[in-house]
């Protein structure tokens, strides 16, 4: 049960930060965006909308993911 | 013609894009894949092809849909909700073919973007739909039921991650999307009808998001001149794709993708020898 919660915090939290990051793609330019993350080029005007999409559809399936996870057990009815 | 070609190409398991680079080279037209009008033109003919894949499965996008939006509400995918079930393969399966086409579909197309390179793909597009067919778990034969269910059942989470995944290959000019995806089907234990009917609809969001993220370019200023001859191709498109899933569900009924393995592996070899006297 533990596990359970720490993976769905994990889950919300990995998602929230690559949504975030995929707002940071698609508002900054390249040249604007930290050494460490990857699209980051000193000098360019260039927005990366491809890697703020790719972000953002990871960060909600991430989501989506603690979604389903945190629903707790459901009383099943006998007849189908 | 191109527009025609695309519609064809884009739904049988022999590679549109392979073909698009192929056929130019082969009758010496002056187009090239990586060009901005060929780009612009490619765009339309995709949109049209996945408004046809749209239209034609549109009462199973219906039904998807609701079963997405039932098991978000319900908080859980009921173990007798095939559509639920169905929809979420079709999410997992996207989901790395998306981020894998948008990171790595321009680093692919520039690197393989020679005709020579599509046909030697063309090949090992032949070869991997031979692969599919000699491994696959389930016998061909004619099958019961809703397929959609059958579907649901036999595939799980894991293979529609895998199957998603390796649509990415078809960035490669000469792989085809709808061949991997069959031949992922069939690895995992679809038959062809299903494995196609699978394939089909993992290739409806892919085809149109990725015309729909170009669409800009169709619409700005690299549009113009090309938008006439791009609506003509895209309505060119649409026919060939309706006429080619149609005849496709129907033929995946009763066949395999034996045929398609052996033109692919015949006109790969054929280009291929070609190009280099």
């Amino acid at each position: 049960m533990e596990r359970g919660r720490l993976l769905v915090s994990l889950a919300v939290l990995v998602g929230l930060a690559l949504i975030a990051l995929a707002v940071v793609y698609w508002v900054e330019p390249a040249k604007s965006l930290p050494s460490w993350l990857p699209g980051h080029e000193a000098g360019s005007d260039h927005h990366h909308v491809k890697h703020g999409i790719a972000a953002f559809l990871v960060g909600l399936a991430c989501l989506v993911f603690a979604w389903f996870r945190s629903a707790g057990p459901r009383p099943r009815s006998a007849a189908v | 013609m191109l527009g025609l070609l695309q519609g064809f190409s884009e739904l049988f398991p022999i590679s549109s894009l392979g073909h698009s680079v192929i056929l130019p080279r082969l009758l010496g037209w002056n187009i090239h894949q990586n060009d901005s009008y060929f780009i612009t033109f490619l765009v339309a003919t995709h949109l049209a092809t996945a408004l046809v894949l749209l239209g034609f499965f549109w009462r199973d996008w219906l039904r998807i849909l609701r079963g997405l939006g039932r098991s978000l509400r319900n908080r859980e995918i009921a173990p007798d909700d095939t559509d639920a079930k169905l929809g979420w393969l079709l999410v997992v399966g996207t989901i790395p073919a998306g981020i894998l086409g948008l990171l790595l579909e321009h680093k692919l197309r520039s690197v393989f973007a020679s005709a020579q390179s599509a046909a030697i793909f063309l090949m090992v597009n032949g070869l991997l739909l031979f692969v599919a067919e000699a491994l696959r778990r389930r016998a061909p034969q004619p099958e019961h039921g809703d397929p959609d269910d059958r579907i649901a059942r036999r595939v799980g989470w894991r293979d529609a991650f895998g199957v998603g995944t390796i649509q990415a290959a078809a960035l490669v000019p000469g792989i085809s999307r709808s061949g991997v995806t069959m031949g992922g089907g069939l690895l995992v234990g679809l038959s062809n009808e299903d494995a196609a009917r699978f394939a089909f609809l993992l290739a409806t969001p892919i085809i149109g998001a990725a015309a729909v993220l170009k669409l800009p370019e169709l619409f700005g200023s690299q549009g113009n001149g090309v938008r006439g001859p791009a609506l003509v191709g895209a309505l060119c498109a649409a026919v060939t794709a309706y006429l080619s899933v149609r005849f496709l569900m129907r033929f995946f009924e009763t066949n395999r993708l034996t045929p398609f393995a052996a033109y692919c592996l015949a006109a790969g070899l054929a280009c291929t020898l070609y190009f280099l006297v």
